[in-house]
């Protein structure tokens, strides 16, 4: 049985400490409803980018860790992204993937491919360790490991449909809106590495 | 005419600007950074600019970031903005054009201040770039203009001041500014 993405999200949220995290797509609904901090920014408007930004995060701030809840649509648009993140030996950095099979936000339309084993792909670019997780009380076990555990890592989570799309639930701020107030957060922080 | 500009020049001007930068970021209120290096390139390779791209390679006081594309370095550089460290993309035309999505997405509905140094790779010596016999040289300032993404020449040693003059251009706007390399840098 595939992990619903909210349950997800909230087994994340009840360990992030103070975590940046970077959702997008049919993550960011809940996401903002579960954790409706300061310390998100939703990759908006350039799909495809979360790994991106949640690595120039990730870089900028090596004291955090820096959680990103990629989606495998998403992912496939900046497939490099995978050899760019492996690359950079960021330590700090998580990518999570809410493999659902399909572009949700657009109607369901299946992704290319034929089950495209994501966690191959990352081990292959050079992340320090991947995970393939199909059940929640899975994810929740190794929550702990995950967030010390030295990165680059990459969790492939095997998800159904989130409740809601970006379509569906249009309340979240702009990304502007976003990033600016995670700046003025990390600003006012001692920097460590 | 136009003219190459060395890539020690280039080099000692991005410090400048670093330096600048990481002043400016204190006066903000930003805690000193835990590392020693004054900001980052995000860079995908440009053959205009190689010269300074092999360069850096030995420059310690530089980190160089390569990407796979020029959306991940648009990406890569909103969150080192938003974590405090400067930075500068070093890309070309083509580049550009592959990734004016995110440029839009980023630096200007992001309200991102991205800046750029953009090769004019095939640029003809002896000819306006607007008049180039090559379309992705012809067409990048037309692109620019039409996204308002403020921008200038670099079109020899005497312009290398431009690199200072349009990072604080894109922080002040808070949004994306470029400069354009003319010549293959030397």
């Amino acid at each position: 049985m595939p992990i619903k993405p909210e349950d997800a999200l909230r087994a994340i949220a009840a360990v992030r400490g103070d975590a940046i995290c970077v959702p997008t797509m049919t993550t960011a609904p809940a996401w903002r409803t579960i954790a409706p901090d300061d310390l998100s920014a939703t990759c908006v408007g350039f799909m495809g980018g979360a790994s991106s930004l949640g690595l120039g995060l990730a870089l900028a701030r090596p004291e955090r860790r820096v959680l990103v809840f990629d989606g495998d649509g998403s992912l496939l648009m900046q497939l490099g992204a995978l050899a760019t993140n492996a690359g950079a030996r960021a330590r700090n950095f998580v990518h999570f993937l809410f493999k659902n099979g399909v572009y949700h936000t657009s109607g369901a339309q299946a992704v290319p491919g034929l089950d495209v084993d994501f966690g191959l792909m990352a081990k292959g670019a050079g992340y320090r360790r991947t995970y393939a997780i199909h059940e929640l009380e899975e994810l929740k076990r190794r929550l702990p490991a995950l967030l010390t555990e030295e990165g680059p890592l990459f969790v492939e989570l095997s998800t159904g449909l989130a409740d809601k799309t970006p379509m569906q639930d249009r309340s979240g701020r702009p990304f502007h809106e976003q990033i600016g107030t995670l700046r003025g957060r990390l600003k006012g922080t001692p920097r460590g590495g | 005419m136009p003219d190459s500009i060395p890539a020690p020049l280039i080099i000692d001007t991005l410090k400048d600007v670093f330096r600048e930068a990481r002043a400016a970021l204190a006066a903000e209120g930003w805690p000193a950074p835990p590392h020693p290096w004054l900001g980052w390139i995000l860079s995908v390779p440009d053959t205009h600019q190689k010269t300074v791209l092999a360069a850096l390679d030995k420059e310690e006081a530089i980190r160089v970031l390569t990407c796979a594309t020029e959306d991940e370095a648009n990406a890569v550089a909103a969150g080192l903005w938003a974590g405090g460290e400067p930075c500068v993309l070093m890309i070309q035309h083509a580049g550009l054009y592959a990734s004016v999505n995110t440029l839009r997405g980023v630096a200007m509905d992001g309200r991102v201040p991205v800046f750029a140094m953009i090769g004019l790779l095939s640029r003809e010596r002896d000819k306006d770039p607007r008049e180039s016999r090559h379309s992705m040289v012809r067409y990048c300032e037309p692109l620019l203009d039409t996204f308002g993404v403020p921008h200038a020449r670099l079109e020899g040693p005497d312009d290398v001041h431009r690199i200072g003059e349009y990072y604080r251009l894109a922080q002040q706007r808070r949004g994306p500014a470029a400069v354009l390399v003319g010549l293959e840098t030397s």
